[in-house]
């Protein structure tokens, strides 16, 4: 690069101008300057553009009016009762109302449409093409949604305060319904964020984004119904133990999916022959262990309660089917970029081939996983016979076991089938058409329906059958567990259906098992000549020899 | 150092729309400080193979390297070395020229003193430090173009793809880009840019790829274009001869070598099929022969020329 004389401008003309001895502000402008430096530049770039934006300003400005216009008709509603009455929670719902809407509606919609958007204008191709880490884009959109949320938050925090002042509302209750409305817009923002990833297609940019719309107004509505409804029937428990331990699962499995859909957006936007699944597979792992932790240390202190058993396996079979599908999706060639990093050793290759990409080790991964959720299910049954007191549940009746056990074995069976026959579906047409992420759900949707509403079909027509089950609807998953749980000793049916169940599954995978076997003979390779090359070149200039010092030398 | 790789190489690119071949085995390579003119009409597949190079898109078989890196296994590092300039602008809203060029600087992890030097050199090369404080939009064509340059090299890359940039420019536009494009293959980077403009990449070019219906047709200098091609082994030869040019005529048509003869006054005009050598012997033999000829010259044929010839025009 050629240097560059300065504009004349800012030569030095001889005439020194009289020296300004920085002020306080004049150093904070350097220090955030310097910060600067080191921030994301999405961020700052969204940022400028956001606070020159014509909708930010008008948002901003109704929020500040709608707020002050509230405070005022609120005083003047409440009058003199103002000094002595309860009127603090009144005014705080006002706020919410005013507050949440920006929130929950156009602050994650405005992510949304500031990643879409780059994706339409061929903006994020200039983007993409940068040394920008897709977790960077994804990031940077996040920030740019917090510094927008607090902004709306800073215009509205003198009239939080001014409820503080008033009787009727105390300071936790006011932080615990900000932070819950924060963390609703971060995660609500991330799903926008996740959304515009979806596809690149405008006409389904339009649905998704109509549907989000849809989706944002729902949560802004529900928010106003658990604030306005419930939190002034009943004031929150700040003094129960229970009360925070439930705010620490919630928050812990918040924290868990926000992970899990920053890194489904990141991976969405990251080149085709990147690893794009190892990491969305072991976040899975985690929200798993996480889920197992919280509901093992429930059945504890809740003495064995049985139905805390069944409420894991149905979570966590939900859990791994939705995961499943969405691995079905995935492309089953391994690119050579995936290939330089496989496991090497013989444990690696034993424990850790199921975090590559490609469908076959993404169904190994669920079905190994979902095995593990009944087997811990199983030691949770057999340690809460032995140490814990046990409690009767009225679901499950007097002796629960076998229905515990019957229950768990046709879940899992279910997920063994369906995911096995989405499987072999989604290779199918994926040789059709070029096969893409939602591919893999939206077959494995499909698939479901069919075998829910096929058979519910001809059982509906049958007159004299119509509430009862019977073995037609072995491929409903749904009525088959309902039906397990619910009568609290085997039918004849259930029982017939629990044997079948399980040696379809073990043909569906076995019919699976070559493609899982091509998965498991996939070999590192060595890296390309010239990347290696650099790769030696950066590890010389981290680590820079030493010189080696010769004692004898003089 | 030499390079054992050249900056840009696409071996055997392939790329399929289901049943359109956008781009059917393509391979060429151009080294460092080389400017490749890829020509081809609308819909030939020339957009689609900038953009697997740009890691825009990945190839159905074959792979493309910039540096010796590939475009499929390391995106990364090739976008740390390339320069995209694609046949559209990709501006923000609500940000001013120098805003625009500081986040592109920020996002390839330019800090601090280096990219205001990055930030400084690129808006005098493209001639954009007057508008530093413009709003984008506010901008014409010509200095979107030269922004969008500016873009393409802020982190100074070693590899330039510039897609149509010459698109819509005025003449004034056209010829301050060229000089600039030549001045960044003088700088020692490789350049690959498409254009309609046949001239402009004529006079720009060392070499020229003619790409139609996603086959690469010809690769190489324009000479050599001609020389590989059948339909273009002959050369265009003007001679005037004192007394008029209807006798030669008739000499010339005697001859195998010679063909598509025209006259004008002492001008006459044709075909000759065969090299310097023999374009010189048939001087020395019209002079022989008795005529008076005053001027005679083969004529280098025009890109145009060599382009029309080539392609057929087709599309898928």
């Amino acid at each position: 690069m050629t240097a560059i004389e300065p504009p004349l401008s800012k030569v030095d003309s001889g005439e020194a101008p009289a020296a300004r001895r920085p002020n306080l502000w004049d150093r904070l402008d350097r220090l955030a300057e310097r910060a600067g430096e080191w921030l994301n530049p999405i961020l700052v770039k969204e940022t400028r553009q956001a606070l020159k934006s014509r909708q930010f300003m008008i948002t901003f400005t109704l929020v500040l009016v709608c707020s002050w216009g509230w405070s005022m008709l609120g005083v003047s509603l409440i009058g003199p009762n103002i000094y002595h009455g309860y009127h603090g929670w009144d005014m705080f719902c006002g706020y919410f109302v005013i507050l949440a809407f920006p929130l929950l509606v156009i602050v994650p919609f405005g992510a949304f449409r500031s990643l879409a958007g780059e994706r339409e204008d061929g903006t994020y191709e200039l983007l993409s093409v940068t040394t920008l880490r897709p977790r960077q884009i994804v990031s940077g959109k996040l920030g740019s949604a917090v510094v927008q949320m607090l902004v709306y938050f800073s215009a509205v925090s003198p009239c939080l305060a001014f409820t503080y002042l008033l009787k009727g509302i105390d300071f936790p209750t006011v932080l615990y319904v900000m932070a819950c409305a924060f963390l609703a817009s971060l995660g609500l923002a991330v799903v926008g964020l996740v959304v515009a990833t979806a596809t690149t297609e405008k006409h389904w940019q339009i649905v998704l984004s109509v549907a989000l719309l849809f989706g944002l107004g729902w949560c802004f509505f529900l928010s106003l119904a658990f604030v306005l409804g419930e939190l002034s029937r009943s004031p929150l428990p700040f003094q129960d133990g229970d009360f925070w331990v439930f705010n620490a699962a919630l928050l812990t499995d918040y924290l868990s999916y926000f992970v899990l859909l920053f890194c489904v957006a990141s991976a969405q936007l990251t080149f085709a022959s990147n690893n794009r699944s190892s990491l969305l597979r072991a976040v899975m792992l985690g929200q798993q262990a996480l889920f197992t932790g919280w509901m093992g240390w429930r059945f504890a202190k809740d003495d064995g309660e049985l139905m805390l058993v069944v409420l894991y396996l149905a979570f966590s079979g939900l859990h791994w089917g939705v995961m499943g599908a969405f691995m079905n999706g995935e492309s089953p060639e391994l690119s050579g970029r995936v290939k330089r990093q496989l496991p090497q050793s013989f444990l690696g290759r034993a424990f850790l081939t199921w975090f590559n990409p490609g469908p076959a080790a993404g169904y190994v991964f669920t079905v190994v996983n979902m095995a593990s959720v009944l087997l811990l299910a199983g030691i949770a049954l057999v340690a809460g016979a032995m140490f814990l007191p046990g409690r009767a549940s009225p679901v499950l009746g007097a002796n629960p076991y076998p229905t515990l056990i019957a229950f768990g074995v046709a879940e899992f069976s279910y997920l063994v089938i369906y995911l096995g026959l989405g499987r072999w579906l989604t290779a199918v047409l994926r040789r059709l058409n070029q096969g893409r992420m939602l591919l893999g759900a939206l077959v494995q949707v499909l698939l479901l329906l069919a075998g829910c509403c096929a058979p519910l079909t001809i059982h509906l027509m049958i007159a004299d059958m119509r509430d009862d089950y019977s073995l037609l609807e072995i491929s409903n998953p749904f009525w088959t567990l309902e039906e397990i749980l619910t009568h609290r000793s085997l039918s004849p049916e259930t029982t017939i259906v629990v044997f079948v169940l399980p040696i379809v599954a073990g043909l569906v995978f076995l019919g699976n098992l070559p493609s899982v076997v091509a998965a498991v003979r996939q070999v590192r390779i060595a890296k390309p000549q010239r990347v290696a090359e650099e790769d030696e070149l950066f590890e010389l200039q981290r680590h820079p020899p030493q010189p080696v010092i010769d004692p004898l030398a003089d | 150092m030499i390079d054992a790789h050249p900056m840009i190489e696409l071996r055997g690119v392939h790329r399929h729309f289901g049943a359109t071949r956008a781009v059917n085995d393509v391979s060429f390579e151009v080294a460092r400080g080389q400017v490749f003119g890829y020509i081809g009409p609308n819909g030939a597949g020339k957009t689609t193979s900038m953009r697997i190079l740009a890691t825009l898109d990945q190839p159905t078989a074959g792979d493309a390297f910039v540096d010796g890196f590939s475009v499929i296994d390391d995106p990364d590092r090739v976008r740390f070395r390339l320069g995209f300039m694609p046949d559209y602008f990709g501006t923000y809203a609500n940000v001013n020229v120098r805003e625009y060029l500081d986040f592109f600087a920020r996002a390839y992890g330019l800090r601090g003193s280096e990219r205001s030097r990055a930030l400084s050199y690129v808006m005098s090369f493209t001639k954009l430090d007057t508008l530093a404080e413009k709003p984008i939009d506010g901008l014409s064509k010509g200095m979107k173009q030269r922004l969008c340059l500016g873009r393409a090299m802020i982190h100074d890359p070693g590899v330039m793809i510039l897609d149509e940039p010459a698109a819509g420019l005025d003449p004034r536009a056209r010829i301050q880009l060229r000089e600039m494009i030549r001045q960044l293959a003088a700088d020692g980077k490789a350049i690959l840019i498409s254009s309609h403009i046949l001239t402009e990449l004529a006079e720009m070019c060392d070499l020229v790829g003619i790409i139609e219906q996603g086959r690469l047709l010809a690769v190489g200098n324009v000479a050599e274009i001609q020389r590989s091609s059948a339909a273009l082994q002959t050369t265009p030869i003007q001679a005037r001869v004192l007394g008029g040019a209807g006798a030669v005529a008739e000499w010339l048509a005697g001859r195998q070598d010679v063909q598509e003869i025209r006259t004008d006054g002492e001008l006459a005009m044709f075909e000759h099929c065969g090299d310097r050598e023999a374009e010189a012997q048939l001087l020395r033999e019209l002079i022989e022969a008795g005529f008076r000829v005053v001027a005679f010259g083969s004529q280098t044929r025009s890109l145009e020329e060599v382009f029309m010839h080539v392609t057929r025009g087709h599309v898928q």
